[in-house]
């Protein structure tokens, strides 16, 4: 890398934490992770106001900035500029390919698919919106909807068996990582790797932000080994020593319930009430808007101007 | 997107008749703000619409009003009506005819009639002491129309071309529906969409690096006062991908909603070439104004003042002025930075003898080119001018006729003019690091001398300019610049 990095910081801007992660955007998630598993030392800087973004997440130091959707991904533009690269000696293994393809189609379409379609957006409502006006939200939150839809070929005619193929093609996957990793620390040798930080963030993701009823999410917790190769990377690399750690992933079948249920259940009627409190408002506001229109047209006419004053010709 | 109310002329010039004699001549002279005098009586159209209404004259001291039914073909009486309501209650001639000047140009500033006829004649025999007022408007019979053109704008850094259709008066109540297509030369693209109705106003066309969809309601209009309100999405984007750090954490969407009040006095004899009389603006908005916290928080404050003194000779006046203004955010976010389209950005191709609207204009200096700045992304040379919390300007201007008689008869005069300008950042801390001899020692000035080439409502100023003083990084040299200022 040139010189001038080492005189300023690496930051990476994300969208904002929630549910317990650093970061609760599926696509901010990754770059994160790579990070930490690179031992890389960044600050963290968050943008809450652009959800339908393909920028973010961002890297940058000085003026160099590596943006989401250039050059492949964040990653894939940390790696090819030299800034950090966990598959230096990876790539040319034979089945580093077929791993990527595996993690970056089916599972990540899987991930899409049930974060807007298969749980209705339960959970992005509080990932990408939570800090944009509620008329701006709503709008956003159907573009986006749709647009992931239109991304995963989705239509009325085909929902179904298009759901059928994701679920069955992401079980098919967990199948295979859960045989490829057996109790393994990484996917590949003992070495983090890209793919471990894509993998990791899938699974932190499905088991933390995706609600108790997301089909996608008990199909990954019947594969007890991914569960605990995730509890494992996430206390090593993203946690720090010194903080309180998290509730064991481990325990989520049971404990998970138990713990998660109390406070989801009323984060979620608090998240309704809330709701209900801005519409109300919203409202009321827009009621009052208009009628003080209405009024301001029918009582107080047209322009009235006091005197009329004019200037002589030169 | 063009406001039709920028078309509004403020202070139409009148005449003031000295006796009734000259009623027939001014009656025509109203005809034509073009100067072409016509005969009332050849006034007749297809697609014409008639109102009539009769005046008092105060000599005979009755009041009759007579009107007859409208043949409107689409536009709704109220309409036409509302914008001639000073001319009924006008009482003397004098006011009838200022008051029809007036209504004469507020309807061509609709701009859904191709022509505007307003024409002052006695009333019938039976109704002693009153005028008939006839307002004859031809509709357009197209009501589509398109314009071309390219733009530099104050607050981008970039030109652009840009191409709008309109369609004028779908509903017959003045509505203007418009789309536009802004291509800029950075290589972003824009479409915006607008719609214009007599009692609320436009938003304007969108920025190259802003989209913005939204309302502006006229609530309060006044000769010196104006309250607008502002509700308004923008996104703040950037297609290249080259913008500076500060830009980069702004990108994204918010809810703009903000009341505006304008408190204006201007007696200044003339906008184009002031020579005697001041001018007092402040402008004061608030944003944030919804039940949605998450909504644009803001506080901003302009004031503009301006004076012009004659010398005596040779139409000689100093025109001087200054102007301030400052924003800052308020609430739970007021320690984060202010929102870069509320910020000031001074420079560009106006006048400061005639903009009224808060510091901008300082000669010499390019569009959004001075003030605080940062390194674009690498692999672009250029810096990032990010805007100011707070900025001043002043200038002195003396301007003066030049001694050939056919340049005299056409308003041509030259000017000497000298301005300093300078602006800060207050938010994140940053006013801690401000103090009164740094400011100073940072103000940026500059002089030089010109020729003022007024053309019809705006004016042309050819001049050549010399930096004083300027800081690192502001885009301005000395050389011959082209200002317009409407």
């Amino acid at each position: 890398m040139e010189g001038d990095q080492d005189t300023s910081g690496f930051t990476l801007v994300t969208r904002k934490p929630c549910f317990g992660l650093p970061t609760a955007c599926p696509n901010c998630l990754p770059a994160y992770i790579y990070l930490k598993l690179a031992q890389l030392p960044f600050q963290l800087a968050f943008n809450s106001t652009f959800p339908d973004s393909d920028e973010l997440p961002y890297f940058e130091t000085g003026t160099y900035v590596a943006y989401n959707n250039e050059d492949g991904g964040v990653i894939e533009k940390l790696k090819k500029d030299g800034v950090v690269n966990l598959d230096s000696q990876l790539q040319s293994l034979p089945d580093y390919l077929s791993l990527k393809a595996l993690i970056l189609s089916w599972l990540e379409e899987a991930l899409a698919y049930e974060t807007w379609v298969g749980t209705e957006g339960v959970s992005a409502w509080k990932i990408y919106y939570s800090d944009l006006p509620w008329v701006i939200s709503k709008v956003l939150f159907y573009k986006q909807t749709y647009m992931a839809k239109t991304r995963l070929g989705i239509i009325k005619e085909n929902s179904e068996e298009r759901e059928k193929q994701i679920y069955k093609r992401a079980s098919d996957a967990y199948e295979a990582l859960s045989t490829r990793l057996g109790e393994q620390k990484f996917l590949f040798e003992d070495r983090p790797s890209s793919l471990d930080a894509i993998f990791l963030s899938h699974i932190l993701f499905t088991i933390q932000v995706l609600p108790e009823t997301s089909v996608l999410r008990t199909k990954l917790l019947e594969h007890g080994n991914l569960v605990r190769y995730a509890e494992k990377l996430k206390l090593e690399f993203l946690e720090a020593p010194s903080s309180s750690s998290s509730p064991p992933l481990h325990s989520f079948p049971s404990s998970f319930s138990r713990k998660g249920s109390k406070p989801k259940s009323k984060s979620k009627t608090e998240k309704t009430e809330e709701e209900k409190k801005f519409k109300k408002r919203a409202k009321f506001f827009l009621a009052s808007q208009f009628l003080a229109v209405v009024i301001y047209l029918s009582v107080m006419g047209g322009v009235s101007n006091d005197e009329l004053e004019y200037e002589d010709d030169d | 997107m063009a406001n039709p109310t920028e078309n509004l002329d403020p202070n139409p010039r009148t005449r003031e008749p000295e006796d009734e004699v000259e009623e027939e001549e001014e009656a025509q002279e109203l005809n034509s703000d073009d100067g072409e005098l016509e005969e009332e009586e050849d006034e007749e159209d297809d697609d014409d619409d008639d109102d009539t209404v009769s005046n008092p004259q105060t000599r005979e001291g009755q009041s009759k009003t007579e009107s007859l039914p409208p043949g409107n073909d689409k536009t709704k009486d109220h309409i036409i009506e509302a914008e001639v309501e000073a001319v009924r209650e006008a009482n003397t001639l004098q006011e009838l005819l200022e008051a029809s000047r007036v209504a004469n140009s507020n309807l061509r500033a609709m701009d859904i009639f191709d022509s505007v006829n307003i024409t002052l004649d006695s009333g019938p025999p039976e109704l002693p002491g009153t005028t008939n007022v006839v307002i004859e408007v031809v509709e357009s019979k197209n009501p589509l129309t398109g314009q071309i053109g390219a733009y530099t704008r104050a607050e981008a850094k970039s030109s652009s071309v840009e191409a709008s259709l309109k369609y004028k008066n779908i509903f017959g109540y003045g509505d203007i529906w418009d789309g536009s297509m802004v291509y800029g030369f950075d290589s972003s693209a824009e479409v915006g969409m607008g719609m214009y109705l007599p009692r609320f106003k436009g938003l304007p066309t969108p920025f190259s690096s802003q989209r913005s969809l939204g309302l502006s309601l006229g609530l309060l209009s006044s000769k010196y006062h104006e309250l607008v309100y502002t509700v308004a999405w923008r996104n703040l984007i950037d297609p290249p991908r080259l913008a500076s750090e500060s830009i980069r954490r702004q990108l994204g969407h918010s809810l703009l909603s903000a009341l505006k009040y304008t408190f204006k006095y201007d007696q200044r004899d003339s906008y184009l070439r002031p020579t005697s009389g001041y001018a007092f603006t402040s402008t004061s908005q608030i944003g944030g104004l919804s039940p949605d916290s998450r909504s644009l928080r803001f506080l901003k404050q302009e004031i503009d003042l301006r004076c012009a003194v004659p010398l005596g000779f040779y139409q000689t006046a100093l025109n001087f002025g200054v102007s301030g203004g400052v924003t800052f955010p308020w609430g739970s976010g007021y320690r984060t930075a202010s929102s870069v389209p509320e910020r000031f950005f001074l420079g560009g191709n106006s006048s400061p003898v005639c903009s009224l609207g808060g510091p901008s204009a300082l000669w010499g200096f390019s569009t959004r080119g001075l003030g605080p700045n940062e390194p674009r992304r690498r692999g672009d040379v250029e810096r990032d001018f990010v805007g100011g919390d707070a900025a001043v300007t002043a200038f002195a201007d003396l301007s003066f006729d030049l001694s050939f008689r056919w340049l005299r008869e056409r308003g041509v005069h030259g000017h000497v003019f000298a301005c300093a300008g300078n602006m800060a950042k207050l938010t994140e801390n940053e006013f801690r690091n401000l103090s009164a001899p740094k400011l100073l020692e940072t103000f940026r000035t500059s002089l030089g001398a010109g020729i003022v080439l007024p053309v019809s409502l705006f004016r042309m100023e050819i001049n050549y300019c010399h930096i004083l003083k300027k800081q690192e990084h502001d885009r301005a040299k000395s050389g011959f610049f082209l200002t317009f200022s409407a």
